[in-house]
């Protein structure tokens, strides 16, 4: 991406971006984090999306295939999360919703009318609970910022729908707008941030036709979206419609590349070049079409992180999200 | 490990102790970041330290073997280097020494008469060089601390020799406290951190005399040593021995394990689950030999990081190391 589309953003994140490689970096291999390296020879089959087969299709949309490391970067995270979790006051938990479930966890800053940054998590729409995520709020609750924690359903609730849960992200958000006062919080001051199927879900919520409820179209004032999702097709087309129901109308409405005339927010796009070949692809293509589009966009390539490693860094105010972040939220 | 309190250190930094399950925590198999994770099956040899035969003891010392993703994190800390040097700016590098080498990297922070960080960098004692770690230097510099990046040679360059490497090191860190003033630094808070090798030679850092130098013993007001190696005896039988030039009076002098009484610094020590058995051990045993002594000593187990993912965490305030020395130097993150 270049800088012509980014004046929303400030200067010191162009010259990050530009440090970060953004600048039309080739992609690695992204078998780099596969064990073993080098996956057995096989006898390739009918190509189903561009030049996969499905069982690379599969693989694609399967981040534990390129992620060697999955299940120690989320010890790591449970473990970061419980020091933080005995560190901060615990968050004020409100319904946005009359369901159970519809609740937001709110990690207060002492600033007055301070800005939010509201997190929705990731998971494959089928894991994520709100508790999990302290470990990223500490540094935006100390950097003077609100950080607000989405619960909503999981996909295995909802009969396979990923409706309902966008919707419950919209409200949520909505919810954070009408009642942000309340909290200390500046309602137009409202930023997202998110990882892999959450970041499915802003894309979502940044193609909100606010104006039909009364409110500001521009009520977000910013998203960083890490290693996310943009087009449902070739997700339809991967084993990750054995627990989600595609249908023509979700993949339509659900794509946020399909609606990028609604987007009224600057975004910043990031991927890792060790992430699978899709999620690589989604996000230089989402991010390709917004600036051609003429929105303003900041595509991070995050040099040497994987799929968990890029969303592990919402909590690195000196990494990829939260550098972006604390930039876009201008966050000392 | 049982920790007992030590007063050297905040509440807070207590609780992240116990939260951080330093308290009987069973290591994680050393195997998990292995690549394939099931090395294939072989004959074992006769045992040269502890169990280990020597294949295994070798393997221990290399962390390559254990830590598949090692190239992925160079590559983010090269990126983050940049990223760093654009926003903090270039340090003053000044001579401690005599030698070309014997630079320190000042990385200042604008706050007056600020506390100071000296960091010793790893590499197996045969890698690295100070500006490789500007990205470390960030966090500090925004939480009002001085960070330096100490320069010394490689063991290649000393004829294998790790004795003038442990030199340069001290007289780096004589040299900040004689001239924080100058730039800024409050003499009476120097702290010094290390990773890897870098823990090694800060691990003899802490056990200098500095009465016979002159200085104050206690010139380090706190120690962050993360993955080190603190008794030299078994990296002497490993493959590490092919490049550095072991003998009995380096053996001796510089692990620092047989020289705690000469220790009037409080410490943390940290390690990963993910390390390697040994890098595991080195740090579980310094600790406990340091708290049978009665010296103030603080172990971090770390869940889920392997070596080099641990000693890239001081450069974030939230992570495991960064934590421990922004409570250490108590340092506030943000407002």
């Amino acid at each position: 991406m270049t800088a012509e589309h980014q004046h929303k953003l400030t200067r010191r994140a162009l010259v990050a971006g530009a440090a970060a490689g953004s600048v039309a970096l080739a992609a690695e291999p992204a078998s780099a984090q596969r064990c073993p390296a080098e996956p057995p020879t096989r006898v390739k089959g009918p190509a189903v999306w561009l030049d996969m087969d499905q069982q690379d299709i599969d693989e694609a949309y399967d981040n534990d295939v390129y992620a060697f490391n999955a299940k120690s970067i989320n010890d790591r995270r449970v473990y970061n999360n419980q020091i933080a979790r005995d560190l901060l006051e615990k968050p004020q938990r409100v319904a946005y919703g009359p369901t159970e479930i519809e609740k937001l966890d709110i990690y207060k800053t002492r600033r007055a009318n301070a800005p939010v940054l509201v997190f929705i998590h990731g998971g494959s729409w089928r894991g994520g609970r709100a508790d999990q995520f302290t470990v990223y709020a500490e540094p935006y609750v100390k950097a003077g910022a609100h950080f607000v924690v989405l619960d909503f359903n999981n996909v295995g609730e909802t009969n396979g729908d990923i409706f309902p849960m966008v919707e419950q992200c919209r409200r949520a958000v909505a919810w954070v707008y009408r009642n942000a006062a309340s909290f200390g919080a500046n309602p137009n001051e409202i930023y997202l941030i998110s990882r892999s199927s959450g970041s499915h879900l802003s894309s979502c919520v940044l193609i909100t036709e606010w104006e039909k409820q009364g409110l500001p179209r521009d009520l977000v004032k910013g998203a960083v979206l890490g290693s996310g999702m943009y087009d449902l097709k070739p997700v339809r087309l991967s084993k990750r419609s054995s627990f989600v129901k595609f249908t023509d109308a979700m993949e339509q409405e659900l794509s946020a590349m399909r609606h990028i005339g609604r987007i009224n927010a600057p975004l910043v796009v990031a991927h890792g070049t060790l992430e699978t070949p899709e999620f690589q692809r989604q996000a230089r293509d989402f991010a390709k079409a917004l600036e051609a589009a003429g929105k303003p966009v900041k595509l991070v390539v995050a040099r040497g992180y994987n799929h968990y490693e890029v969303g592990e860094t919402i909590g690195h105010p000196y990494a990829v999200l939260g550098r972006a972040a604390f930039e876009m939220m201008k966050l000392a | 490990m049982t920790e007992r309190p030590s007063e050297q250190f905040n509440r807070r930094t207590l609780i992240a102790g116990t939260a951080l399950g330093a308290v009987a925590l069973a290591s994680a198999p050393a195997s998990a970041q292995r690549c394939p994770a099931v090395p294939p099956p072989r004959t074992k040899g006769p045992l040269v330290w502890l169990d280990l035969d020597q294949h295994e003891l070798d393997e221990a010392y290399d962390q390559s073997v254990y830590a598949f993703n090692q190239q992925h994190i160079t590559d983010r800390r090269n990126e983050r280097n940049e990223v760093a040097l654009k926003v903090i700016g270039k340090p003053d590098r000044v001579a401690y020494g005599a030698a070309e080498i014997e630079r320190v990297d000042i990385y200042k922070t604008s706050r007056a008469n600020a506390p100071v960080m000296i960091y010793l960098h790893g590499g197996a004692w045969r890698n690295g060089r100070s500006a490789l770690n500007a990205y470390l230097a960030e966090p500090f510099v925004k939480a009002g601390a001085h960070f330096i990046n100490v320069e010394f040679n490689n063991v290649g360059e000393t004829n294998g020799d790790i004795a003038p490497m442990v030199d340069q090191c001290r007289r780096a860190v004589a040299w900040v406290h004689r001239n924080a003033a100058g730039f800024g630094g409050d003499s009476n808070a120097l702290y010094l951190s290390g990773h890897s090798s870098g823990g090694h030679l800060a691990g003899c850092v802490v056990i200098t005399e500095w009465e016979k130098l002159s200085l104050p013993r206690d010139v380090l007001k706190g120690a962050l040593l993360g993955s080190g190696m603190y008794d030299l005896k078994p990296v002497r039988l490993s493959a590490r021995s092919s490049y550095v030039k072991f003998t009995d009076a380096v053996e001796q002098a510089l692990s620092a394990q047989r020289h705690i009484d000469k220790l009037h610094t409080p410490l943390v020590l940290v390690h990963g689950t993910l390390e390697t058995p040994e890098f595991q051990r080195q740090t579980r045993d310094f600790h406990a030999a340091l708290r049978a002594a009665g010296k103030p000593a603080t172990l971090i187990v770390a869940k889920g990081h392997n070596h080099f993912e641990l000693g890239e965490s001081l450069g974030n305030p939230y992570g495991v190391m960064g934590r421990a020395a922004f409570e250490m130097m108590k340092l506030a993150t943000g407002a």
